[in-house]
């Protein structure tokens, strides 16, 4: 299997999903189309595009198109990092504050993808958490959330 | 007189002190992000459209397209300097730009590419204040059927222009027309897909979607290389171009704005299609095509008066039929969506402000851009060497900060990383987000185009090729659609590299 044919395989069948889903909407008619038409000829759609992309794949991997590794000679754990700490964040945030949470966020992120100097860290966390606190919260009135501790 | 008339309306709102500051805050940030690799205009538009909410509509759709204009100016400085384009338009100007700032001409290179840009911007915001009018009274004898076959038509263009393989483009539209779909079915009051989340039932928002595929995906990306960049070296002097800079570059300027203008208007164009198709161009039309690559001016010229070009074409479309032509114009008509205003051919009408003021502002933003651009050149070098592992946590921040604000609720922050997690792998395996951006935008829109032409004709298919616009445009919807199929063709299609 080459990159397109998994690729194309997921899509087709994400958009088998999307018909079936779309089905407990009902379609009505074409007279008078109910809920689930717009995202069942979506779905559709998906599964004819993504179809025609597995056969156009299938014939690059007869003509020697093998799968390309997607991750080989990079760091893509720090991907991940990253994305668990925007999580991290999304659940922090309202019982840790924003300043609190912030200067947390930055600081990991600081440490943990290209290590800083412990200086810089703890600098940078803080600056950063005040000033976006002074731009966000006092000068555009965004709601930030307070927290536990009131900050 | 008419005409006259609301220009002096437009100036007299673009020239109040706020609506001045906001266009230039508008086109230093659109500098600044075109500046920045990694960070395009639809990010920095999707991060800056919440903290827009408490400013007046006019002003907010100042800053809005002051960005978006004004990172077509930034994105070269990268692409000279540093051979690494500031944001995708600009990937072409790095061909002959970074070629003459290693010959020591980085300064003509940056300074036509200013100069030029300011000449297409302007001309083309001209084009725009003469055009859209005519093109809204039009737009009024439009019915649902011509609207859903524009829509199908502008979708068909962007997927049909994408970089790689077609059938990935329309997958990206169709999903695009999927998740535009969550949420109240208004006219039934059915909640589709949103699975007893509350905030999902007004649908998924657009800024959470955006910053997730173009801001968050583009930092993983980046933090999984060597984040380590080298800046070339070079003393910047001399920005003006000479006599003979000038003659060579005349006309691929005059050449790129009016083919970038018209690449502009194109529902599913835009900038990048743009300033590709003036290089092929001008490479076509040159003496010594074998020289391009090596440091030609009109490299340099041509494309960056395209893309400036392009973007005063984008405002048509959205601003008189109310349909977005990328999607950039996409987070744009969510922003005149969030401030209560409807684009379409009524806007002109209804609020002569909105429309005249930020056509207005952009002649002034683009006097702005020149003024500021040439001698801030140094700084903008400066902060190119900001360290990456330093600048990513902030552009996070921002995009957190963005996200939450928009409802208050960590919902949309999860929603934004969620579309972070599926930008990320789109880039791996080679799939483009705009088609799947603007299908989402034009999504609800085109359901309800759909819906509105099968009631008038009682479930008839046939109405989108019965009456004359409608047919015109669906059939060029259908011939792009077939064409790739045809052997000859497949060889042939132009493709935008990746």
């Amino acid at each position: 299997m080459n990159n397109d044919q998994v690729s194309s395989g997921l899509w087709f069948f994400i958009g088998g999903a999307i018909c079936m889903g779309s089905l407990q909407y009902k379609l009505g008619t074409l007279a008078s189309p109910a809920s689930g038409l717009m995202p069942f000829f979506a779905g559709l759609a998906i599964c004819i595009f993504a179809g025609s992309g597995f056969i156009h794949a299938t014939t690059k991997r007869r003509q020697g198109e093998k799968w390309g590794r997607i991750f080989a000679g990079l760091k893509w754990p720090n991907a991940f990092i990253i994305l668990a700490s925007l999580f991290a964040y999304a659940l922090l945030l309202v019982p840790l504050g924003f300043l609190l949470c912030t200067a947390l966020f930055i600081g990991f992120l600081l440490r943990a993808i290209i290590p800083q100097r412990w200086p810089v860290i703890i600098g940078g966390a803080f600056l950063t958490a005040v000033c976006s606190y002074l731009i966000f919260e006092v000068w555009l009135k965004a709601q930030l959330p307070k927290g536990l501790f009131g900050f | 007189m008419d005409v006259l008339g609301n220009i002096w309306v437009g100036f007299q709102t673009a020239f109040q002190p706020m609506n001045l500051l906001f266009c230039f805050l508008g086109v230093l940030m659109g500098t600044l992000v075109g500046v920045l690799p990694g960070l395009g205009p639809v990010a920095a538009m999707s991060l800056l459209l919440p903290t827009t909410f408490h400013v007046s509509p006019v002003s907010a759709i100042i800053l809005l397209a002051g960005i978006y204009y004004g990172a077509m100016y930034g994105g070269s400085t990268t692409s000279i300097l540093v051979n690494i384009p500031g944001e995708v338009a600009s990937v072409v100007t790095c061909l002959d730009g970074y070629q003459m700032a290693r010959q020591g001409r980085a300064g003509p290179a940056l300074g036509i590419s200013a100069l030029g840009s300011f000449m297409a911007g302007t001309l083309s915001t001209v084009g725009l204040m003469f055009l859209a009018p005519p093109l809204a009274e039009v737009a009024l004898k439009f019915g649902p059927p011509e609207y859903f076959s524009l829509m199908t038509v502008g979708l068909t263009i962007l997927s049909f222009l994408a970089s790689g393989p077609m059938w990935k483009a329309l997958v990206m539209a169709a999903f695009g027309l999927f998740l535009g779909c969550v949420g109240i079915d208004t006219v039934t009051a059915t909640f589709r897909f949103s699975f007893n989340i509350i905030e999902l039932s007004d649908g998924i928002g657009l800024v959470p979607v955006a910053m997730g595929l173009f801001g968050i995906s583009e930092v993983m990306l980046n933090v999984e290389k060597s984040m380590e960049q080298s800046i070339f070296e070079t003393k910047i002097k001399a920005l003006l171009p000479t006599l003979k800079d000038w003659a060579d570059s005349l006309w691929p300027i005059a050449r790129g704005t009016v083919l970038g203008f018209f690449l502009g208007i194109l529902p599913g164009g835009g900038a990048f299609i743009a300033s590709f198709t003036s290089y092929a161009l001008e490479k076509k039309l040159s003496r010594h095509p074998e020289k391009f690559g090596t440091g030609m001016i009109a490299g340099v010229a041509g494309p960056e008066s395209a893309n400036n070009a392009a973007t005063g074409g984008a405002f048509i479309p959205l601003l008189s039929l109310g349909i977005p032509a990328n999607a950039v114009m996409a987070l744009l008509l969510g922003a005149f969506i969030l401030h209560g205003i409807t684009p379409g051919p009524m806007l002109i009408q209804q609020h002569p402000k909105i429309f005249w003021g930020p056509v207005a502002s952009m002649y002034l933003g683009n006097v702005m851009l020149l003024v500021l651009n040439l001698p801030l050149i140094g700084l903008w070098v400066k902060i190119l060497k900001v360290p990456y592992p330093i600048l990513f946590p902030l552009i996070l921040l921002f995009c957190l900060i963005g996200a939450y604000s928009l409802n208050n609720s960590v919902i949309d922050v999860m929603i934004m990383a969620v579309f972070g997690l599926i930008g990320y792998f789109l880039k791996k395996f080679q799939y483009e987000a705009a088609p799947l951006v603007l299908a989402f935008v034009l999504g609800p829109m085109m359901e309800n185009s759909l819906r509105q032409s099968l009631f008038m004709s009682e479930g008839s298919l046939l109405i989108f090729f019965q009456r004359p616009i409608s047919t015109a445009l669906m059939g060029t919807a259908i011939v792009l659609l077939v064409f790739p199929l045809v052997p000859w063709f497949k060889k042939k299609r132009f493709i935008i590299p990746a």
